[in-house]
């Protein structure tokens, strides 16, 4: 690896985040003019719609090695495309039923509504899943060669 | 004669001034929007949700054809459009000349920063010495004399308030891009153009000058502007509610409705308030469910659509409402409690003590109205709003200058959109005959589309000055992108976005061959459009580079982790890399327009709008299942206005009868329609059971509702209990005669639980004939047995008018209905009247119901455009605030009693508006598609209709024989549901393959 | 309310019984063509064959405990593009059914002439297995007479073995005998097509009969049963493969082949996403995968595999263990499919193949469910 953290001590959670461009993307660029602070610890991954988060794209993620993923959307009735993030929601609650059915999980997969003008919530938002994901310590996904 | 302009000018830039201008630019206008303040959004920005989700959708005014052209972003963020010249900072100065050729003049202030070279980087206010209360969050908290008027502003500059700079020169030593000039000189501009639409919204009322409720002297008594800033998450309190006095989290709070309307001085009601303040007790319910919100009130107006539903909905969520004026409020020194004196309507004293007040401030006339209708030459009403003469109203005295939003009067947003749309259709139909199609919207600039060649990538990282490399260690992350696959060059400038460095990137890019960019620098929105220009004349089309946000999603918020931050820096870039690397050519596709429209009911609206359309040469049919024109208005005689409602109808009828573009087919029906916006075809049963076919390509729904047949209060089986419209029949025909005493029941078959919506109609009906009957028989006693009087805005000077002229109204409950009984002498109506003791009896002659309208055969029309209904049978839009007249399938507008109840000259305002929006489909000879759409692949397809399902714009369909999935891609939206659903990737959506996803989540690893 | 008539069961024939039904359905001219189960010549399997000559209904063997294919397969190859253009009657079992309905909602398989026929179904051996029970001379008469034994024949399939609903749930006509006398069999109209059919081949319908009764009776007693067997399966079940570990250790032996979702009847893609472009990676791609990962299984993404199709089919699994017969190397994936499968119909309230008119979780959502997901906390 390139880079080593800070600290060696302090585990750095490596998180993906998929950010709807018409509500959560702009929060972050808002939580940036405010100058909001958060651990950079979240990458972002801008798609047009929470809807248009594949399931796939998530098991990729966490099997791949990251720690957690978040989606990103517009809150309820709010969306750019109607119904995008009611189905967004359908799909998470799935794929997080199938992880809680074969007992892996669940709670490294994030489903949060943030709008435009909510960058101090986007902020809060990094900084507690970040925090969360860092109480559960790395994802054993993430190390599994196996998988 | 002259040549008319093409140009509009829209003077205010608040959400009737987007709404107009994007309407304008859509039909192929050019637009000349101003604003007075030096950026965008007036009151818009302000509130972070709205009624009726309590969120943001702003992002629904954009354009949903051609948006590629416009924006791609949320609306806070910007206003983009090829036909839309920004001009904040403005005022008129000067205007003159006729319908079609004005000539204004306009006086651009100077912001005393250069707009091209400012970087929005804050580096200026945070050395500028002089602090004064910020106007945008409404004095809760203190910006500098160089500010930008919030965050999110649109442009995104700083500017220098003159009257606070003490010229001390700080910020021009600071500022890194030498942006800061004081003193430059302020621009004028001369405009030509056709019409010109005034949309400068209002003002709230000033609150201190009521002295009883102690604004600005009482710290926990708020506005609720600065309520709505408190819970706004990028407010002064970071969207937690706290008392001004000890920043405690309020448990009671009272919110006072009608502060500065409603009375002598101001005799009209602010409309708005109810919602917002429902809205807001919601909100607060939500947010704090210990909270206790009592809204005091006289009326709650829940008038316009689904607003009853609201209101309910706040009673559930536990609100609380005193129906009562607040008489004062006293502070306790000590505490900075607050007591209210109120009583009820009974007179009982319910006065008590909250935590912090809310005033629900009314909509006044901006303060600079009254220089600019002077400039202007337009006539201004008593309270200084503009005039608006006759049944338009958008028209000012002024022919050729329109008048949108709150500017004429009180209005919420989705009055405000209707009334701008409208406003933009009549300017458009000035300009009409010299630019009846419109221009077609060129890009920019040519794309140019990927080739075979492999990837060779430019990066270009800005250093913003020190904004970025102060957290981004710009060496580490060079030397790590530089290795990746596919990276030609990497480069870095101070500040990418000024000519001189931008001019380099065109340079380097031509000689290094590269044929892809990655330009990690701001938000997209600060210069993707001056990137892309540069990136275009270099030969890099758009799908061929990426913007990587440095600035604000890195640099600006992980100031204390800058190693992790050039991290991640290092991964945004990679992940750009592999994005770029496997992206495929994106194109465009386009289909013909059938430039012509179809109009389903001949009642007010539907003819309104098909003349509105004819007028602006689109040929029309229009499609009438009676034998007549005119619908339910031929049986309106009066209305709440010194106009006859009669002259309208058989002017419209008249009208529409010798228009050579409309074809009227009267007796006939829709039988079948199908297609999509641009091309329709639609089966009409005629008269005489013939059927012919039409195409268009839009559709305006105008197919009225049907009047309510009371089953209530002994009607039908007494002569004497009639409806509203009868007696205004009679009224007209004089056939009353002299009644000892007249009684009204209103709400009759509205608001309750079988048709749970106001009926908006019946209150105005009610006095309207009431004060008919004191003209015509002045000894006759009225009586109006009410709930809530819903005499809106201006109507309330009838209201007012109709009690000076003794007429009675009395309340009554939702749950204690009067009791009708009959018997040869008289109709007696007993009732307890809130404000009484015990119940009150009437003798009267004539019991008169006011009846509203039901939703009728909607369910047939709805299903062949699988369209939806609301559960009142009434048609859905698909936004009911920003987009109040479009159906949820694009191409498809709703207008008049279809979608709702309104008043008369309500409903030729929505029918103008709803004309207005189809011209912007018909005035495309062409529809074209967006660049990100989805795509099939049909090999792989199993032709299982889950995309088909999925997708919201009906964009995809099976092919005939149902063995692939196909896109419209005109319609597509570029949202991607498919993908999500689609199980083996058949369904693709470009620029996010699947793959590219992948290949960014392993950069990420 | 039932509409059934007895079909007659001489000495304990069943399979005699059934046989001469369907014969009368060709005699009738009820149907021109059979989708039905035939005894293969070898004597080692019973296969699905589409017969148009009466005179192979000899060879059918309906109840014989053993179900190579999933017939919903089958007809998904058959009727995709086309449908059928003479009236076929397909008999198939209940599971095979379910994974019909849900292939109909998908547009994979088209209804159109087909009449369905299922049966009250005791189960299935391995297709494996299958050869050694008939080589003990056994016959679907004595397996049929043993009746219905799921919780005490562990050779059954894993899926039989569990099954929720060994009865159809949608067929036109069932042969039923649940709760019945051994030997005896009803035919029961569950549609107004069934009715007819039965009424063309000669059969008078009682409405309620008291052999109905008894057979409603059964199922009423079985539902209980069956919830509680269900409920103890999973558990073990999660006992046995829950949490990576685990899951990982019964994945050991994949080798990736993709037999599972070739066999599986609701796997319906054309072409699976895993063999797609998405998934053709260049050599550099699994390098890096390597080099962040440290090191990767190869073939690569085994677990992404089976979370995915499992992703894309649990809600529709209909539990017919096709998936853990065609895997070559035995790894039990009916109990890891039909535990995800079973919790995640749960959450939709979705029973696949329960109603043709319901509309598939994937395809559908609801403005007011899962409200806390997505809010802050």
């Amino acid at each position: 690896m390139a880079e080593t953290t800070q600290t060696k001590e302090q585990f750095e959670p490596r998180i993906i985040g998929f950010l709807c461009n018409w509500c959560t993307a702009a929060a972050a660029d808002l939580a940036g003019t405010t100058r909001a602070q958060y651990p950079p610890n979240v990458h972002p991954i801008r798609v047009m719609c929470s809807g248009t988060v594949d399931p796939m794209y998530i098991l990729k993620a966490l099997l791949s090695g990251a720690d957690a993923v978040m989606v990103g959307g517009c809150h309820p009735g709010d969306c750019h495309y109607v119904s995008g993030n009611y189905k967004a929601r359908r799909k998470i609650a799935m794929l997080k039923q199938i992880f809680k059915s074969l007992g892996l999980d669940e709670n490294r997969v994030w489903l949060r509504w943030i709008s435009a003008s909510e960058g101090p919530e986007f902020a809060k938002f990094m900084r507690e899943i970040t925090e969360e994901t860092r109480k559960q310590g790395p994802s054993p996904l993430a190390s599994d060669w196996t998988v | 004669m002259q040549e008319k302009q093409k140009a509009v000018l829209v003077i205010g830039a608040g959400v009737g001034g987007i709404r107009a201008s994007l309407d304008l630019a859509e039909s192929g206008h050019k637009v000349y929007l101003t604003d007075r303040s030096p950026g965008i959004g007036g009151a818009l920005y302000q509130l972070d949700k709205w009624f009726p989700d309590n969120q943001c959708e702003l992002c629904k005014l954009l354009p949903v054809f051609s948006r590629d052209e416009c924006s791609q972003f949320c609306l806070r963020r910007d206003l983009m459009h090829p036909n839309i010249e920004l001009m904040p900072y403005a005022t008129v100065t000067r205007f003159s000349g006729e319908p079609g050729n004005f000539e204004a003049t306009v006086n651009i202030k100077s912001r005393w920063v250069v707009e091209d070279k400012c970087t929005a980087c804050d580096l200026c206010a945070q050395v500028c010495p002089i602090e004064v209360a910020d106007e945008f969050e409404r004095g809760q908290q203190k910006r500098k004399a160089i500010y930008v008027r919030n965050p999110q502003a649109i442009p995104n500059v700083y500017t220098i308030d003159r009257e606070d700079c003490n010229q001390c020169g700080k910020c021009v030593e600071i500022c890194p891009t030498k942006a800061v000039v004081l003193n430059m000189p302020d621009e004028t501009r001369e405009l030509s153009v056709g019409a010109v639409v005034v949309s400068v919204g209002s003002t709230e009322f000033d609150g201190k000058s009521m002295q009883q409720y102690g604004f600005g002297r009482y710290a926990n008594v708020l506005s609720n502007i600065q309520l709505e800033r408190q819970l706004a998450s990028a407010g002064p309190t970071g969207g937690e509610l706290k008392r001004p006095s000890d920043g405690k989290t309020p448990k009671k709070i009272a919110i006072l409705q009608c502060v500065g309307s409603r009375d002598w001085e101001r005799n009209y009601c602010s409309e708005v308030c109810c919602m917002y303040a429902l809205k807001e007790a919601m909100m607060l319910r939500d947010r704090y469910p210990d909270a206790d919100v009592t809204i005091f009130y006289m009326d709650i107006r829940a008038f316009g659509k689904d607003y009853y539903r609201f209101h309910l909905q706040a009673k559930e969520m536990g609100v609380k409402f005193a129906r009562s004026r607040v008489s004062r409020i006293r502070e306790n020194p000590k505490t900075k409690d607050l007591y209210l004196l109120a009583r009820d309507e009974s007179g009982k004293s319910i006065g008590d003590t909250y935590d912090m007040v809310v005033l629900s401030l009314a909509q006044c006339p901006s303060p600079y109205l009254n220089e600019l209708s002077k400039t202007l030459g337009l006539a201004t009403n008593e309270w200084g709003f503009i005039e608006t003469p006759g049944f338009h109203l958008t028209h000012t005295s002024r022919p050729g200058v329109y008048v949108s939003g709150s500017a004429s009067g009180p209005s919420d947003i989705c009055e405000t959109v209707i009334k701008a749309s409208a406003a933009a259709g009549e300017a458009a139909g000035i300009l009409a005959g010299t630019q009846s199609k419109a221009e077609e919207i060129k890009p920019a600039h040519d794309h140019k589309t990927i080739t075979d060649e492999e990837a060779k990538i430019a990066i270009f990282i800005c250093q913003c000055g020190n904004e970025i490399s102060s957290v981004v260690d710009i060496d580490k992350t060079r030397d790590y992108v530089k290795k990746l696959k596919n990276v030609v060059l990497v480069d870095d400038m101070g500040f990418l976005c000024q000519t001189n460095e931008l001019d380099r990137v065109k340079e380097t890019v031509q000689k290094s061959g590269a044929n892809r960019v990655i330009m990690a620098a701001c938000a997209p929105y600060h210069y993707h459009r001056l990137f892309s220009k540069t990136l275009a004349e270099a030969g890099i089309g758009a799908a061929q580079w990426q913007l990587v946000n440095f600035r604000e999603q890195l640099a600006w918020v992980h100031k204390e982790s800058k190693i992790l931050a050039t991290r991640k820096a290092q991964k945004m870039v990679e992940m750009a890399v592999e994005r770029l690397r496997t992206q495929e050519p994106l194109k465009t596709t386009s289909v013909k327009v059938t430039q012509s429209g179809l109009v389903i009911g001949g009642g007010i609206s539907g003819m309104t709008s098909a003349l509105e359309l004819a007028s602006r040469g689109y040929d029309v049919t229009l499609v009438e299942k009676t034998g007549e024109l005119g619908g339910h208005s031929r049986n309106l005689f009066y209305d709440l206005s010194p106009l006859d409602p009669q002259t309208l109808v058989e002017d419209t009828i008249r009208k529409v009868q010798n228009n050579p573009h409309i074809k009227v087919m009267l007796n006939s029906e829709l039988a079948s329609i199908t297609g999509h916006a641009g091309n329709f075809r639609s089966e009409i049963q005629t008269a005489d059971s013939k059927t012919e076919l039409v195409k268009h390509g839009a559709v305006i729904i105008a197919s009225g509702a049907a009047e309510y047949q009371p089953t209530e209060h002994m009607f039908g089986r007494d002569q004497r209990v009639i409806t509203q419209h009868e007696l205004q029949k009679r009224l007209a025909e004089g056939k009353l005669g002299k009644p000892e005493t007249v009684v009204m029941i209103q709400c009759v078959g509205s608001r309750n639980a079988a048709h749970s919506y106001c009926n908006r109609t019946c209150c105005s009906e009610a006095v309207a004939n009431a004060l008919k009957i004191k003209e015509l028989s002045p000894e006759t006693h009225v009586f109006v047995l009410n709930r809530d009087i819903m005499t809106y805005g201006f109507r309330e000077r009838y209201f007012t008018k109709a009690r000076e002229a003794g007429v009675l109204f009395h309340r009554f409950e939702q749950e204690k209905e009067p009791e009708v009984k009959t018997s040869e002498k008289a109709i007696t109506i007993t009732w307890p009247d809130p404000a009484l003791p015990g119940s009150l009896e009437i003798d009267a002659d004539l019991l008169v119901l006011s009846t509203g309208y039901v939703a009728e055969g909607n369910e047939k029309i709805a299903g062949m455009l699988s369209l939806p209904l609301t559960e009142d049978g009434f048609f859905k839009e698909v936004d009911v605030k920003f987009r109040p007249v479009d159906a949820v399938l694009d191409g498809i507008f709703i207008t008049g009693l279809a979608s709702a109840p309104r008043n008369l000259n309500e409903r030729v305002l929505q029918a103008q508006a709803a004309a207005q929006r189809a011209a912007n489909v018909l005035s495309r000879e062409t529809l074209t598609s967006g660049m990100v759409v989805s795509e099939v692949d049909k090999r792989r397809c199993s032709a299982c209709g889950l995309c088909v399902e999925a997708c919201p714009f009906d964009a995809r369909y099976l092919d005939a024989d149902e063995h692939y999935a196909v896109v419209r891609e005109e319609l597509c939206q570029g949202c991607g549901a498919c993908v999500a659903v689609c199980p083996n990737d058949a369904a693709k959506l470009r620029s996010q393959k699947d793959k590219q996803v992948f290949s960014m989540i392993e950069a990420v690893i | 309310m039932t509409k059934s008539a007895i079909l007659e069961v001489k000495e304990g024939k069943t399979r005699q019984a059934v046989n001469s039904f369907l014969k009368d359905l060709f005699a009738k001219n009820v149907v021109e063509a059979m989708l039905v189960p035939l005894a293969h010549p070898s004597g080692t399997n019973v296969v699905q064959a589409l017969i148009s000559d009466p005179s192979h209904v000899d060879q059918a063997d309906v109840f014989a405990p053993v179900m190579p294919v999933n017939s919903a397969k089958i007809l998904q190859a058959m009727t995709r593009l086309t449908p059928v253009d003479r009236k076929t009657a397909i008999v198939i079992r209940p599971c095979e059914m379910r994974a019909v309905v849900e292939l109909i909602k998908l547009k994979q398989i088209q209804p159109a002439n087909l009449l369905f026929i299922s049966i009250d179904c005791p189960g299935a051996y391995s297709t494996k297995d299958y050869p050694k029970f008939a080589a003990e001379k056994k016959t679907s008469d004595d397996f049929v007479k043993a009746g219905f034994r799921w919780a005490e024949d562990a050779q059954l399939r894993a899926g039989c073995q569990i099954c929720e609903y060994p009865y159809p749930l949608t067929a036109d006509i069932t042969i039923g005998m649940l709760g019945l006398e051994p030997g005896q069999l009803l035919l029961i109209a569950d549609t107004p097509r069934g009715e007819e059919a039965l009424k063309t081949a000669g059969f008078t319908l009682e409405t309620d009969s008291a052999t109905a009764q008894k057979r409603q009776a059964a199922l009423a007693r079985f539902v209980p049963e069956v919830k509680e067997r269900r409920k103890k399966f999973f558990e073990k079940t999660k006992e046995e493969i829950g949490g990576i570990e685990k899951l990982t250790q019964v994945f050991a032996t994949c080798i990736k082949c993709q037999n599972c979702r070739a066999a599986c009847p609701v796997c319906y893609c054309r072409e699976c996403v895993f063999v797609s472009p998405t998934f053709e990676l260049e050599s550099e791609k699994y390098m890096r995968q390597a080099v962040k990962k440290g090191g990767i299984r190869m073939p690569a993404d085994t677990l992404l595999f089976h979370l995915t199709r499992m992703n894309h089919m649990a809600n529709s699994c209909v539990g017919c263990s096709a998936c853990e017969e065609a895997c070559p190397n035995d790894i039990p994936l009916l109990k890891i499919f039909q535990l995800t499968g079973a919790e995640v119909q749960e959450l939709f309230d979705y029973v696949p193949g329960r109603n043709v008119e319901e509309p598939l979780p994937a395809a559908a959502f609801l403005e007011k469910e899962f409200q806390e997901m997505g809010e802050k906390k």
